[in-house]
């Protein structure tokens, strides 16, 4: 395992092309068994989802526009959520470079939670019921969640894993944009673009090098993997 | 067992002058300082009884104690990572500011407990000199317990009981 | 030319301050035989009343309903029962954590710094301050348990080697919370039985039945020799220097729960001796709310618990609401002034968002309230004006715990995930339920051990004298040790 070069998994953003659609937060509740936590608690703001679709309304009456960010967990390379957690449940790999939630350790002190500064992480509030035949959707490749731990955006680690079985097993390399994420999939403007930061070749590597790109809260030093195209009028883009 | 009879000597809690007199005393018929003891119902310092020094060795039990706390804080701070290393926050696996919180709680840890630890097992480890206890004690009387050979019986006598003493012997004189 | 000079004030003679008055005014100065000590200490622990019981069996009752009731639904339901969601994590327990952490500076302050700074009127209420600090730590180490979303595999933060091949994580504040929590209240409670021997050994020599044989034990033969006081006094002078830091390390370490984080308003370097006056200050007020009500409740404590106690403390209170009003104002002009926009969001949020109210709180109990009545000595030996103040102040210091933790949470750096934090009925039950829990300890301790420390009152008593300086006669001091 640690012989294979590390890769360093990273996302590109574009918001010129986002409009907004939703349908990788769609995607990504389909993929990672992200359970339904009813109107009411969303209104309260207990969501689950791991990505969202930040929107901002710009503009005076009548040229209102909204500005559409999806925001994900950023991956960070100094991540603040790791140091926190007092039983390692929320620590680096130092193969795929992301930052990796350990379900089975977390005792939900919700730490890591408050310590994100995207405030990208959700915590398991009530064990939710998936009632038959609905609970046929789940997807096997990922653990479906207890109450009392924590969850966020894992850069669709199951499919990164499985794209690694699968060239391991035909003995060849991984190839730039063989593991696509399900946001990236689903998004209908390919404004996600996943892969491999460490190769310079990579589609992902030549989008993040863009004259247009730009972090989150890069002043705080959190080193995230996803990159932002400026686009459609946000942030002078 | 002392061989000879035990006497207690109880003074009232005001009268620390005649106390101290009368240890003077008993000393100068020859009763050695470690023949005699001072119960009493508030600390008096030795120097106002006149007194010898007692020894204790907490100071040192809690310093050992703080040194294995120290010990153990080091083994978790560095030993742990070492054995288990796991990266979170971009931190190296020997974070020096971080292991100081935890270095100094083990030790004043250590160090606390290691002192009550010190006085109980002080307490508990057998004594010299008489045994003896009486409850008038902890109604703030001051007691002076002593063994007097019966032959200086008299000379003792003749010397407490103008001091004002109330005098307890053997028989009654209650064990804890 | 002759000058008439005029002589300004009260020519006649100067008013006496007659010996009765100081014997009533001082406790020190009013002593009485130890024996007669002993029996109203003995007497106020062995009375109970039908008012007593009635009172511990509805405190007992509503500690199983408030808190392990309500905590009980909790660990069955989730710790969805509460009101905190995304991005408000922590909310009114981890609040109520940090206030029961700060009570609990309260008995080590009296009894260790207290003695430290040789201050003599703490002598009759140290035990009584050593208790709170006790049972506050019991109830405030409660929280970190209650708040976890897996309270069941807890024990996964201690370390002991095992077969997960898994340490806690040394770097996380909440293993130096647990560590130093920990650390907190086993020295507190060792600091809170060694004074207590000498007075179990008294408490052994005047009772019979189940009471002897407890006292008989928890006394460790304890006669009252040379050697004996010799190395109690030691211990408890080795106590009293090195629980100061303890209990100084233990709130800083609770208040880098939240410096050491990023979250804007929490990432402050003043925290820790910002929450280490702000402890001190709610702990010493709650000392004058409990003396107030022991003094009303227990036999014979208007002869240890006097005003001048009230006085003193009074003016501690005073103090400690300067510094921490000090320290308050060293944190918010910075942030004013700083132009950062999230901290100019979140300054404006306290101050005119909807939970304002809170913030107005805070500083009226803690600044207002305390700087406009405690300057002034009628109000301080005034006991049950003590005790409503000092209510006030603890009811603050809970608000600033409120504004910093959740009312901060709620606003950081993406206006799109702000969240106002609105508590349910499990976080009124929880905390209810810990002070319900608090008191029931309480009064079942004061009547299972003396309260006062009487060996230290007759101490100190011995230690004062009225001395004739002049024409008067002034209280004065001995170093007995």
């Amino acid at each position: 395992m640690a012989e294979k070069e590390a890769k360093k998994w990273g996302l590109v953003i574009d918001l010129d092309r986002c409009s907004g659609c939703q349908a990788c937060v769609t995607a990504c509740a389909m993929e990672n068994n992200i359970p339904f936590t009813g109107e009411d608690e969303v209104a309260y703001g207990r969501g689950m989802h791991w990505i969202r679709v930040q929107r901002y309304w710009t503009g005076e009456y009548p040229e209102v526009k909204p500005d559409h960010t999806p925001a994900m967990c950023q991956q960070c390379g100094d991540a603040p959520c790791e140091p926190v957690c007092p039983v390692f449940a929320s620590v680096h790999s130092e193969e795929e470079h992301i930052n990796v939630q350990v379900y089975n350790r977390c005792i939900g002190t919700r730490y890591c939670a408050n310590n994100c500064p995207y405030i990208a992480r959700t915590f398991n509030w009530f064990d939710y019921e998936i009632p038959a035949p609905m609970n046929y959707y789940l997807n096997p490749d990922v653990t479906v969640r207890r109450r009392g731990v924590m969850e966020k955006c894992t850069f669709c680690v199951q499919r990164i894993k499985h794209g690694q079985d699968v060239a391991a097993a035909e003995g060849r390399e991984l190839e730039d944009g063989e593991v696509m994420t399900a946001c990236q999939q689903a998004c209908p403007t390919d404004a996600i673009v996943f892969g491999d930061l460490s190769d310079p070749e990579s589609r992902v590597s030549k989008l993040a090098r863009s004259e247009r790109g730009y972090h989150l809260l890069e002043e705080l030093g959190t080193m995230p993997k996803v990159t932002y195209l400026k686009g459609g009028g946000y942030y002078g883009g | 067992m002392p061989k000879e009879p035990v006497h207690l000597a109880i003074f009232k809690e005001d009268r620390v002058d005649e106390a101290a007199e009368a240890v003077e005393r008993l000393r100068n018929l020859g009763i050695a300082d470690k023949d005699m003891s001072i119960l009493s119902g508030i600390p008096y310092s030795e120097h106002i009884l006149g007194r010898p020094v007692s020894w204790t060795r907490v100071g040192l039990i809690g310093l050992g104690g703080a040194l294995v706390g120290f010990l153990i804080a080091l083994a978790l701070s560095f030993g742990t990572p070492t054995l288990y290393p796991i990266r979170v926050g971009n931190q190296p696996f020997w974070a020096i500011p971080t292991s100081i919180v935890v270095t100094f709680e083990l030790t004043m840890l250590g160090l606390l407990i290691s002192t009550f630890i010190g006085v109980f097992v002080e307490t508990i480890t057998p004594t010299y000199g008489p045994k003896g206890y009486h409850p008038k004690v902890s109604d703030g009387n001051i007691a002076i317990l002593f063994t007097c050979p019966p032959e200086l019986d008299a000379q003792m006598h003749a010397a407490l009981n103008p001091l004002g003493a109330e005098l307890v012997h053997r028989s009654e004189v209650k064990n804890l | 030319m002759a000058v008439d000079v005029k002589i300004l004030g009260n020519s006649a003679k100067p008013a006496e301050h007659s010996e009765e008055d100081e014997r009533h005014e001082h406790l020190m100065l009013d002593p009485k035989p130890r024996e007669e000590m002993n029996r109203m200490v003995m007497d106020a622990m062995t009375h109970t009343s039908k008012r007593y019981w009635i009172t511990v069996g509805v405190l007992a009752f509503l500690v199983a309903v408030c808190l392990f009731g309500a905590w009980g639904n909790m660990i069955a339901t989730g710790n969805g029962v509460l009101g905190i969601r995304r991005p408000v994590f922590w909310g009114v327990l981890i609040v109520t954590f940090v206030f029961w952490i700060g009570i609990s500076h309260a008995g080590t302050f009296v009894s260790a710094i207290l003695r430290v700074f040789k201050a003599e009127y703490r002598r009759p209420f140290t035990r009584a301050a050593e208790l709170m600090t006790t049972f506050g730590l019991a109830a405030g180490a409660l929280y970190p348990l209650i708040h976890l979303g897996r309270v069941w595999v807890f024990y996964w933060m201690i370390p002991y080697p095992n077969a997960r091949w898994l340490w806690p994580n040394f770097r996380s504040p909440l293993v130096w919370d647990f560590l130093a929590i920990t650390t907190y209240l086993l020295s507190s409670t060792i600091y809170l039985y060694l004074p207590l021997v000498p007075d179990l050994a008294m408490a052994r020599d005047r009772t019979t039945g189940w009471r002897h044989t407890v006292y008989k034990l928890l006394a460790l033969n304890w006669r009252g020799t040379e050697s004996e006081w010799h190395r109690l006094r030691k211990a408890i002078q080795i106590f009293a220097f090195a629980i100061i830091p303890v209990m100084f390390s233990v709130h800083t370490i609770v208040s880098w729960d939240f410096a050491v984080s990023q979250v804007a308003g929490w990432h402050s370097t003043i925290f820790g001796p910002y929450f280490i006056v702000g402890a001190i200050l709610s702990g010493v007020s709650a000392v004058v709310t409990i003396l107030f009500i022991l003094q009303k409740t227990m036999k014979h404590m208007d002869y240890f618990i006097r005003r001048e106690h009230f006085n003193a403390l009074g003016i501690l209170i005073l103090i400690f609401s300067m510094a921490w009003a000090y320290f308050f104002f060293n944190e918010y002009i910075l942030h004013w002034y700083g132009g950062e926009k999230v901290i100019e969001d979140i300054l404006t949020a306290h101050a005119t968002g909807p939970s304002a109210w809170v913030w107005y709180l805070m500083l009226i109990c803690n600044v207002a309230i305390p700087w406009l009545t405690l300057w002034n000595k009628r109000v301080r030996t005034t006991p049950w004006l003590m005790a409503i103040i000092t209510v006030l102040i603890n009811v603050g210091m809970y608000a600033e715990r409120y504004t910093i933790i959740p009312l901060t949470l709620g606003h950081q750096r993406m206006p799109f995930d702000w969240g106002i934090y609105n508590p349910r009925l499990t976080e009124l039950l929880i905390p209810l339920g810990t002070l319900f829990l608090f008191i029931l300890l309480y009064m079942l301790a004061s009547r299972f051990i003396p309260l006062v420390p009487v060996w230290e009152v007759q101490e100190g008593q011995v230690a004062h004298t009225l001395r004739k300086v002049g024409k008067g006669k002034v209280p004065s001091v001995s170093e007995l040790e």
